[in-house]
């Protein structure tokens, strides 16, 4: 094993020299270098200048059997691994290597430029005996890392600016469907039309908030109240309506705005399409460790098959909503955690959300 | 500082003409205001402060030239600062709000029911000296934890704990609890006041109910909440919705329905 004291922490190697030679044990087995390669990869999904860039530099030090081998980033910060060479010769080299972008061959010192994406982005240092190709090998690999680990750094923030886009989805029809309304209340029924309107307001406020991603069951329950009272101007006797939440579970964290696609999906898919009126049941309850919310409508139901292919986003355009709560729900508490659908033609529809009490990280 | 003796003296601060009109109206209509000045910018706010005593001053915070934060900030300098409520259409001032020593901010567009809680406060305060550094109102010795009923002549006692929820009945409040109903002579309001920091809490005209006896809120297609519990349903009233809800979270969080002595 290696001495703490001989592995320089970071920044240009020191002039001291070791008190004893390297120990370098050249390996030839294919599974140690798999190994090490992904071991690299993994090091280095933050960049040359992440905190794994030492732990690859070392790595890839004993890959390729040399005494010294470091990793500079754009700003020529290097992080050195093995034995010590002259600090300013190395940050002399790596300066021309950066601003020229081409190989330096400066006995024992060679140093070439890692290009990731479309982009210099640091160079690789080598001291000691080693093949010029065996170190642009190396430079392509450490390029490979770097750029994957870019890639899925903006796979992650396309995700969360995905989650969030989902999240503020307001309805149109239910927008102008709820304004008609009010617009029409003005003369007939001023106050309720007043009244309304602060629904409205809340209603609005809620959907567009840019507060953190999670709020309290407390808060979905009231919003889905405002919607409803919304609702229930538009549709008038259409709509009866029963909610029951039990006190224990208000207090539990949930991803903003899970119930109401939930409860609009129940009024568009279960009370609108046909003549005479419908019951939407919405409850809250817990179950052990878990909070149980149902949303259940005695309206026209669905093939069962036609509701997986909504949960799987292949339900058309008016049904994506369903799908948005599944998949936010999945991502949050994972794949156990999504909706459950139960559902027959003429039958209505329950749709059942279920969500550990406490969740580390979720917090309103 | 006290409040005046003819209701609340208010100042509404609001650069929108017909923002202003509206709070104004909402102002004027509560009960505990006595008499309401506009003021359409912050200048002319500054000036009738200057010239005049107010219990209260309601401000919006975005207005040109001063805003109302900045505006607070002056008045918290004057030797009888009102109180101040903040009226905004942005939720994120709330916490500069409370930060300035604001009693409570209002969001637009204001509800009647959000305005009377307002005012509660404001009464409070005003009454408190008008320091919102001192608004903890004196914890009185735990009065009434027992009850004497008459019943048929005879004189037993019930438990505050073993109380659901208590109905006014005229100059009698209803004690609901598993043994029965038991009527008691005293108006809801006192035995509201003598119980409010032991769990009970005022959600109607005529209700109170333990918050630890709620197993379920209820609301049903005419919008009205009900408050269940094993011995049946109370109504939560619009204006007191909002504070149940609070209470009940609150509550929530920490831990109080968690408890196995909530059976089943």
């Amino acid at each position: 094993m290696l001495r703490p004291s001989q592995e320089p922490s970071a920044g240009p190697p020191s002039r001291r020299e070791p008190s004893r030679p390297w120990r370098t044990r050249a390996r030839h087995d294919p599974l140690h270098t798999l190994r090490t390669a992904r071991a690299v990869v993994a090091d280095l999904k933050d960049g040359l200048s992440g905190p794994g860039a030492r732990r690859a530099a070392r790595r890839l030090r004993r890959l390729l059997n040399v005494t010294g081998l470091g990793l500079a980033d754009l700003s020529g910060t290097l992080v050195w691994s093995g034995r010590a060479a002259d600090p300013d010769a190395v940050s002399a080299l790596v300066d021309q290597v950066l601003h020229g972008e081409t190989a330096k061959d400066r006995p024992p010192l060679v140093a070439v430029p890692v290009y990731a994406g479309d982009g210099l982005a640091g160079a690789l240092v080598v001291a000691g005996q080693v093949r010029r190709s065996a170190v642009r090998e190396a430079a392509a690999w450490v390029a490979d890392a770097v750029e994957r680990g870019r890639m899925e750094a903006s796979v992650d923030r396309a995700e969360q600016a995905e989650l969030r886009a989902l999240r503020a989805e307001i309805s149109p029809h239910f927008v102008y469907n709820a304004l008609t309304v009010i617009s029409s209340l003005m003369r007939s029924d001023p106050d309720q039309a007043s009244e309304l309107m602060l629904d409205f307001a809340d209603y609005t406020r809620y959907s567009l908030a840019q507060r953190g991603d999670y709020t309290t069951l407390s808060d979905e329950f009231h919003a889905i109240e405002t919607y409803l009272a919304l609702q229930r101007a538009v549709l008038g006797d259409r709509l009866r309506v029963q909610v029951r939440v039990a006190p224990e579970v208000l207090g539990v964290a949930v991803p903003y705005l899970v119930l109401q696609p939930l409860v609009e999906n129940a009024v568009r898919h279960g009370i609108e399409p046909r003549a005479g009126a419908g019951l939407i049941q919405v409850t809250g309850e817990a179950e052990g460790n878990d909070c149980v919310i149902s949303v259940e409508d005695d309206g026209v139901g669905m093939d069962p098959e036609h509701a997986r292919a909504i949960l799987a986003g292949r339900g058309g355009s008016d049904s994506v909503g369903l799908a948005n709560v599944d998949r936010r729900l999945r991502h949050v508490y994972g794949p156990w955690y999504g909706l459950v659908v139960e559902t027959a033609v003429d039958a209505g529809t329950r749709v059942v959300v279920r969500v550990p009490r406490f969740q580390p990280g979720v917090m309103p | 500082m006290l409040p005046s003796p003819n209701g609340l003296r208010v100042l509404a601060v609001d650069d929108v003409p017909l923002a202003l009109a509206e709070l104004c109206r909402l102002l004027r209509a509560a009960p505990e205001v006595g008499e309401v000045v506009a003021a359409d910018d912050p200048i002319s706010a500054l000036r009738s402060i200057q010239g005049d005593r107010f219990d209260a001053v309601f401000l919006d915070i975005s207005m040109p030239g001063l805003d109302g934060v900045e505006l607070a900030s002056l008045l918290a300098k004057l030797s009888e600062p009102p109180v101040i409520v903040f009226v905004t259409a942005h939720e994120e001032h709330a916490v500069t709000a409370y930060g300035i020593g604001a009693v409570d901010y209002l969001l637009k567009p204001v509800r009647a029911e959000r305005l009377a809680t307002a005012l509660t406060k404001v009464v409070r305060m005003a009454s408190a000296g008008g320091s919102p550094a001192s608004p903890s109102p004196v914890r009185r010795p735990d009065a009434m934890a027992v009850l004497p009923v008459e019943t048929a002549g005879r004189t037993r006692y019930v438990r505050r704990s073993d109380v659901r929820f208590v109905e006014a009945n005229g100059d009698y409040v209803r004690l609901h609890t598993p043994d029965g109903v038991h009527l008691v002579r005293m108006p809801i309001s006192r035995l509201e006041e003598y119980w409010s920091d032991s769990g009970f809490l005022r959600v109607h005209r005529g209700y109170l109910v333990a918050l630890g006896a709620i197993r379920e809120l209820r609301s049903d297609s005419a919008g009205g909440l009900l408050a269940h519990t094993d011995l049946g349903d109370v109504p939560v009233s619009r204006r007191h919705a909002r504070e149940l809800r609070e209470q009940l979270l609150r509550a929530a969080q920490t831990g109080m329905f968690d408890g196995s002595e909530r059976g089943a």
